[in-house]
């Protein structure tokens, strides 16, 4: 259940995140875990799969470039259309994590026909 | 390997895994270092980081997946963005080199143009394949009489019917004339065949059925063609089934045939069944069935050849006196549909070529011309690494579009030149109504679009990519190597003014003898001369007498139309209608069998001299006294006869005689001689002519002309009496059709019809290849010009005038047009005989078509020349060494 549903906001997160500038697999893995605490605790691995698919999308840009460390690295930045195409998710998104949010904490027993 | 050597490795081929491991490996890394960081020693924190990952193996697979889809995509967006570029650029220099880009479509448009209409035309008439199945099987099994081609008796039908082993299905067809009296009546070309007929040449029919074996004469049935079915019954399906009076004889209609049977020369209308007598199957002496037959599909027309050969030599043996130098022939039948119109068309295909030939001259030497001009260019896109491969294929590009675009611009003149040719093509051209512009046309066109893109894109493609940068770039463009070019482009320029030569002089040679045979004396006048032909049927007009009490009613009547200022008739006017050659002899000279005077005889009334404007040159006209029974015998000769019968001596008084029952003479003497009349149209020869009044017709004269006259009337100006002359004839007998009524100068013009049709052709390609060569010099004397702006500049710097540089320019051109139409009038001198059949008046060797040819294509060519040589002298002499 944890799964499916990361996997749908995955790539949702990860625009989110390009936001802040450019940044490569591992720095986005580790700010959507300190963003999201234990709630989003996911195998790290299936970080990368999505960010090849967004780059394949042209929603993100790859280019190498050199770490703090002096470590050769792929670093990611967001397209002008990743930025649109985020713009339109979060509203749809957050429209409906809180939809989901309200049935699940309503109180209301559902009338009877 | 360091993964920055492994980035570099890719400028030469991708490699997502190593990109894919680099990242993955970078991951690890950072993890590891962050567990070491919070105190875990390392090798545990290797393993809690490949903990964390997760499924690596599969997480790889899915990366490395993505990632080489991205490629791919990449590569072919890439791809297409090249050729994007490509023809941006491409079109982007043709505009601005107007000049060239107008030659170049120009070129291609006319050459491809006129080369796919007239391929078109030439497909249909020749190469197409005939409607019938197994149309390659069909053949035309004639009787040969010394060396030519004739008909077969029944006999020899039926002996090679039973007797050949390579013959499939024979037929018999004989051509008849039919009176359909049905409503209006008119006289029809028909056939009767045998029903075999349609299962040689099957096509499936437009309506209801063929012949059936068994249906002969007595079963009163007819299939009708499909032009009579829409002219006469207005394509109206309910045919099938109704009765139509066919000389007076119910017929049922049975079938229409399909527009696509092809009808032979004869052109008939309609078709009716019969079966040979028995006398006839075994009659060897009667020369009337034209048969036709299907080989089986084992045999070959020489197998079929040898076989009748055979059958016909055993022929021979059993009556060896009706096959005094007679023999057989089997004919493909396509031959015999175009056998007349074989060597014009080939003649025009061969023009076709040359003019194909002249436009690749220009393309490639245009071509040329640019990519040396481009040099400089080419060169310094090299120097900045712009790869080779690349540079060739901008070029092809450049080749391509303008091949396209030329290509395009040539189907559109192609459709323009077959509406033109079939709508000023004569009738008697088979199947040129159905020309159109068809695939296997389309194919040639795009093949020969290509063929000039490509193979001709390529050559100075490659070639200009071969540039030494050094001296490019030191020399300005000017190397000693751009001479060799000129030397080729010199070459090409001479070779098209050749092959333009050809083609002109031809052209000429046609033109000439169209002229020379306008010029001819028709000896009348065919002005206002409306002629009507009529059958008068045997049934009601059995005796001469019953004839001439009806012609002379008929005639009566159409002297009485209004507008009609003379009227006659005469078996044969000149045009139409047939004459019987006699022997003749004269009164006061030994008769010698042997030594016969021939006469053509025909029977005419009084006026016809006057109605059709033959002059008298002595004696007098046919009077209306000369009619009257019992009135003496006499006759009007031409000169012809005269000459050949008396010399010098006044042939007037003389007596004659032929024609008669026995041996005695029936004298008629000679009271006028007549001009000579083309009576068989103007390229004709003058045959001897006698003109007998109706009246004094020979015995047995009326059935041998098949009791037909052609009714003729000499009106004023601007009236039109075909209707009204048919309406006269109906009053006179409503059941009589005219066969065919039309104003002499239509049937003049007619009988020019096909020798202009080909005058045209082959003039409006030596047009275009005139007008292809043009272009071509022009192309490359301003080429020649632009080449050497710095030269002229330094020569007008020293005291040059612009004369000086006109005529250095001029000179250049002079040359070349020089060597070309020496070379082309040699090449004309042996390939104009190819004309000798079609020529009228002049031999092929005319020099008036070869002198004038020549001096049109070098005024052609130097003033093409003159354009840029003017241009070339009013160069500032600063802007050229400033360049």
């Amino acid at each position: 259940m944890k799964n499916e549903l990361l996997h749908g906001t995955l790539e949702v997160m990860i625009l989110k995140t390009l936001t802040w500038g450019r940044l490569h697999g591992y720095g986005i893995g580790r700010w959507i875990m300190e963003q999201g605490g234990d709630a989003l605790r996911i195998e790290e691995g299936s970080l990368y799969p999505a960010l090849y698919r967004l780059e394949r999308k042209g929603l993100i840009d790859a280019e190498w470039g050199l770490s703090e460390k002096n470590r050769k690295a792929k670093y990611y930045r967001l397209t002008p259309k990743g930025r649109r195409v985020l713009t339109a998710n979060v509203t749809t998104w957050t429209d409906f994590a809180t939809a989901v949010g309200r049935v699940l904490s309503s109180v209301d027993a559902p009338s009877r026909a | 390997m360091t993964p920055t050597w492994r980035r570099y490795l890719r400028f030469w081929r991708p490699d997502a895994r190593a990109d894919v491991d680099d990242e993955l490996a970078f991951h690890l890394q950072e993890r590891v270092d962050e567990l070491v960081a919070g105190g875990m020693d390392t090798r545990t924190a290797r393993a809690e980081a490949l903990r964390l990952f997760g499924d690596m193996p599969r997480v790889k697979d899915e990366c490395i997946e993505e990632a080489l889809k991205l490629e791919t995509e990449m590569r072919r967006l890439e791809t297409l963005d090249v050729l994007k570029q490509d023809a941006i650029y491409a079109l982007r220099l043709m505009r601005a080199h107007p000049t060239f880009t107008g030659a170049i479509l120009l070129t291609l448009a006319l050459g491809i143009g006129a080369t796919t209409a007239v391929f078109s035309v030439v497909n249909t008439v020749l190469l197409r394949p005939l409607p019938y199945r197994d149309a390659d099987r069909i053949v035309w099994i004639a009787e040969k009489f010394r060396d030519g081609r004739g008909s077969a008796s029944g006999g020899h039908f039926t002996d090679w019917t039973n007797q050949s082993r390579t013959l499939e299905t024979t037929a018999i067809w004989q051509q008849r004339t039919i009176n359909l009296t049905e409503g209006e009546p008119e006289r029809f070309r028909a056939a009767r065949v045998t029903p075999s007929f349609f299962n040689v040449l099957y096509v499936r029919p437009a309506l209801g059925r063929y012949f059936l074996p068994e249906e002969n004469a007595d079963s009163r049935v007819t299939v009708l063609s499909y032009p009579l079915w829409v002219s006469r019954f207005n394509a109206d399906s309910s045919i099938i089934g109704r009765q139509i009076r066919l000389s007076g004889e119910p017929h049922t209609v049975i079938g229409v045939a399909p527009a696509t049977f092809t009808l032979t020369q004869f052109d008939e209308r309609l078709w009716t069944p019969f079966a040979l007598a028995t006398a006839q199957t075994t009659n060897y002496g009667a020369h009337t069935f034209v048969v036709f037959a299907k080989l089986k599909a084992t045999a070959t027309i020489e197998q079929a050849q040898a076989d009748l050969a055979a059958i016909t030599e055993g022929i021979r043996q059993r009556v060896p006196d009706e096959m005094n130098e007679r023999g057989v022939e089997v004919v493909p039948y396509r031959s015999v549909l175009v056998g007349s119109v074989d060597t014009q068309l080939w003649v025009l295909l061969g023009a076709v070529t040359f003019v194909l030939l002249i436009g690749c001259g220009n393309v490639v030497s245009l071509l040329l011309a640019r990519a040396t001009s481009r040099r400089k260019e080419i060169a310094i896109r090299g120097a900045l690494g712009g790869a080779r491969i690349r540079l060739v294929r901008q070029l092809l590009t450049e080749s391509m579009l303008l091949a396209i675009a030329g290509g395009l611009a040539g189907i559109a003149v192609a459709k323009l030149g077959i509406r033109f040719l079939v709508g000023f093509g004569p009738a008697g051209v088979p199947r040129l109504d159905l020309a159109g512009l068809s695939w296997e046309v389309l194919g040639f066109a795009t093949a020969a679009t290509l063929l000039c893109g490509v193979v001709f894109g390529l050559v100075p493609a490659f070639r200009a990519t071969r540039v030494d940068l050094q001296s490019e770039l030191r020399d300005g463009g000017r190397s000693s190597r751009g001479v060799i070019r000129d030397r080729v482009r010199g070459t090409l320029i001479v070779g098209e003014m050749a092959v333009a030569l050809v083609l002109l002089v031809s052209a000429g040679l046609l033109l000439r003898s169209a002229y020379l045979l306008q010029r001819v004396e028709l000896g009348f006048d065919p002005t206002n001369v409306t002629m009507m032909r009529v059958a008068l049927p045997a049934i009601r007009y059995d005796s001469a007498e019953a004839v001439q009490a009806g012609v002379t009613r008929i005639l009566d009547q159409v002297r009485a139309l209004p507008g009609v200022q003379l009227g006659a008739a005469g078996t044969r006017v000149p045009m139409w209608g047939g004459s019987i050659d006699i022997g003749v002899r004269v009164d006061g000279r030994a008769f010698n069998p042997k030594d016969l005077l021939i006469g053509h005889v025909r029977l005419v009334t009084d006026q016809y001299f006057e109605t059709i404007g033959i002059p008298i040159l002595r004696g007098r006209s046919l009077k209306a006294s000369d009619f009257t029974p019992g009135a003496p015998s006499v006759v009007v000769v031409n000169e012809t006869f005269a000459r050949r019968t008396f010399g010098e001596e006044n042939p007037i008084g003389k007596r004659i005689s032929g024609w008669t029952r026995d041996s005695l003479p029936e004298w008629r003497e000679i009271v006028g001689v007549s001009g000579n009349v083309r009576a068989f149209g103007r390229e004709n020869e003058l045959p001897p002519e006698i003109y007998m009044p109706m009246t004094h017709a020979p015995a047995g004269a009326w059935p041998a002309y098949n009791r037909s006259m052609t009714f003729i009337a000499k009106t004023r100006t601007d009236v039109s009496v075909t209707a009204a002359m048919r309406a006269a004839l109906k009053n006179v007998d409503a059941e009589l059709p005219a066969f065919d009524v039309q104003t002499m100068d239509d049937v003049l013009v007619q009988s020019m019809a096909t020798r202009r049709f080909n005058t045209m052709l082959l003039t409006s390609l030596g047009l275009t290849g005139l007008l292809l060569a043009a272009i071509g010099i022009y192309g490359v004397i301003a080429f020649f010009v632009n080449q050497r702006t710095h030269e002229i500049g330094v020569r007008m710097a020293l005291g040059a005038t612009s004369r000086n540089v006109v005529a250095l320019v001029v000179q250049h051109a002079a040359g070349l047009a020089g060597v070309g139409i020496i070379l082309g009038g040699l090449a004309a001198y042996w390939a104009t005989k190819a004309l000798s059949g079609m020529l009228f008046g002049i031999n092929a060797r005319d020099p008036l078509a070869f002198v004038v040819g020549a001096i049109v294509l070098l005024a052609v060519a130097l003033g093409a020349a003159w354009i840029p040589a003017r241009r070339a002298s009013r160069v500032p002499p600063i802007l050229a060494l400033t360049e």
